[in-house]
């Protein structure tokens, strides 16, 4: 956690507001969307897309807020961003290859690691 | 030892020693009162409560037959019916809240029983953890304290490195190899049957050889004031420290272990019927029916989610079983916050110590220091005791490790829990380190990069909090 000059708009609007440096803001706004989190796991009959988007939503906000200020990458050299987000394609990879593009799950999977990849592993 | 290092007596390790003992006493009496003392007066509200069940149960079938014989029967009268009908449903609604005082007392034995033995096996580590470490630094001669004496990279000024971490993870490797065996004989100690007692050999060495490691990692480290911390000197970390730099190609390993775990669970999950996913219609094969609780409904799979929360598929979610989980969402976040405060009041040139009841419990700044890594530590642990008493409600509603949606769950959450608990014995020494030689602007790095692990671990159950708690 190194000093360095505020930059963007939320270090400039937040850093030394109401006497609190920005790990403080960050703290409040970090905590305000768990509230917002953990309140959608206590509601009743939260719409799918609403999941999603909280999902998403403040997963973003949270990682980013997590990421950038308390492990410090926006005051650190690139070098650690790059380093962090190395991961990210493999990860996006993984994800779209594995997680989302075939939900006929784990049973077709030996077909495509097969020569001839017609079913002959599941035929023989 | 050099200068540029603090002078750390052998007796200073001797507090390590006792605060093992503290650890245990403190483990012995949570379990002492909460696992056997409250738990056993739980214990018997829950036999009560099964009793109490069991009776209703028996009445609302008498109540049920009664009825259904008097339906059938002809010479029954319709004010007879009409009596017979209504002790029916005001037995079923006794059977129904006897079922929940049941489940509820059932579940608040198994909290307390759970946060007790939780609580006394985490001690039961923290205390060996910290007496052998300590002991064995203890007895090492004194001149035999500080650094090695090789020089790196030709230069003059002892370095930080270490070659512990190397013993260290051959310790790990052996502990492994030998875990099956390990883990078959604990099965067998506890189960009563027979065991060999050589089969635990290979990992009781990979445990020793884990301990010296460590011990001897903390005695490289604990003299260190900041003088020797070593730079890279090359692309791409060319300039920068090479403890950091390591420590974020580490965690970046440590992202692509959790993207397995998550996309597993994408895949599995969008290939599942589940209750959201029949009712969105994009259930790839309509579901078998079975019959529970007299209702035929489609069989569908039950996800974590199901089971938690309220209006989940299962019906068995409850407030005390969610809980646990939303605390420790809000735990994890505050303790990212408390380790920041504790490397900002390292790093701090014009410390002054808060006014009011803050500035009693910091008086100094080695003080601050070491009450907000505790606060970070007492935090986490609180996250490990509620993590399993959420997991024992889980596993006493049916959602065991023995279902695929169940295996997922179980090894993910797991899968961060052990990266917590480990965490938490890392932060037991730098509590050590800062109550001893102390944390300044010079060496505040160790909670840094500590701080780093630590807010990774916070940034991946941002992922799988709402993944499997909500989706």
């Amino acid at each position: 956690m190194g000093e360095h000059e505020p930059s963007g708009i939320f270090e400039k609007t937040f850093d030394g507001l109401l006497g609190q440096d920005i790990y403080f803001w960050n703290f409040i706004i970090l905590m305000i969307f768990t509230l917002a989190e953990v309140g959608a796991v206590f509601f009743e009959g939260i719409p799918l897309n609403v999941v999603w988007a909280i999902l998403i939503g403040v997963g973003v906000v949270k990682g980013y807020g997590i990421a950038a200020y308390f492990m410090h990458l926006k005051g650190d050299p690139r070098v650690y961003t790059r380093t962090a987000l190395f991961p990210v394609l493999f990860v996006l990879l993984m994800l779209w290859g594995i997680g989302l593009s075939n939900p006929g799950a784990v049973g077709d999977l030996p077909a495509w690691c097969t020569p001839f990849s017609d079913g002959y592993a599941m035929n023989r | 030892m050099s200068g540029g290092e603090a002078h750390v007596e052998n007796i200073i390790w001797m507090r390590a020693v006792v605060w093992g003992g503290v650890f245990l006493v403190l483990g012995v009496l949570a379990f002492a009162t909460m696992g056997v003392g409250v738990a056993n007066v739980k214990h018997h509200d829950y036999e009560d409560a099964l009793h109490a069940y069991d009776e209703a149960k028996e009445v609302y079938y008498d109540a049920k037959n009664a009825y259904e014989l008097a339906e059938g029967d002809n010479n029954t009268t319709a004010a007879e019916l009409s009596a017979l009908k209504t002790a029916k449903e005001n037995a079923e609604t006794a059977y129904k809240d006897a079922h929940d005082d049941e489940i509820e007392a059932h579940l608040s034995y198994l909290t307390w029983r759970t946060a007790g033995v939780t609580i006394l096996l985490m001690c039961i580590t923290y205390a060996a953890f910290l007496a052998l470490g300590g002991f064995v630094n203890s007895i090492q001669p004194s001149d035999d304290h500080g650094h090695d004496d090789h020089h790196y990279g030709g230069d003059d000024h002892e370095h930080h490195g270490s070659g512990s971490p190397i013993v260290f993870s051959l310790g790990i490797m052996l502990f492994l190899m030998g875990f099956p065996k390990f883990q078959a004989v604990l099965g067998n100690m506890l189960s009563g049957e027979e065991f060999m007692l050589g089969d635990l050999g290979v990992s009781m060495i990979g445990l020793t050889v884990i301990t010296l490691g460590i011990a001897n990692w903390w005695r490289e480290d604990l003299p260190f004031i900041g003088n020797g911390e070593q730079i890279a000197t090359s692309a791409p970390f060319e300039g920068q420290h090479i403890r950091k730099a390591g420590l974020w190609v580490f965690i970046m390993s440590e992202i692509m272990v959790f993207a397995s775990f998550f996309s597993s669970y994408l895949r599995m999950r969008t290939g599942w019927c589940t209750k959201w996913s029949y009712d969105e219609g994009t259930c790839r094969e309509f579901p078998n029916m079975v019959i529970n609780s007299h209702e035929e409904h489609p069989d569908f799979v039950m996800t974590a989610s199901d089971y938690l929360r309220p209006d989940g598929a299962a019906g068995t979610g409850d407030f005390w079983t969610l809980l646990p989980g939303a605390v420790n969402t809000f735990a994890l976040i505050i303790s990212s916050y408390t380790i920041v405060l504790a490397l900002k009041t390292a790093k701090a040139k014009n410390w002054e110590a808060p006014k009011g009841a803050l500035g009693k419990l910091m008086p100094t700044q080695k003080a601050a220091v070491r009450n907000y890594l505790l606060a970070t530590f007492l935090l986490g642990s609180m996250f490990i005791v509620l993590k399993l008493i959420e997991w024992s409600h889980l596993v006493a509603e049916g959602f065991t490790i023995g279902t695929q949606a169940g295996s997922i769950f179980y090894i993910s959450t797991g899968a961060h829990g052990l990266h917590v608990f480990v965490g938490l014995l890392v932060m037991l020494y730098l509590v050590f380190k800062a109550d001893t030689v102390g944390y300044d602007e010079n060496n505040g790095q160790g909670i840094e990069y500590f701080g780093l692990y630590w807010h990774f671990v916070d940034l991946a159950w941002v992922v799988i909090f709402p993944a499997f708690y909500l989706y």
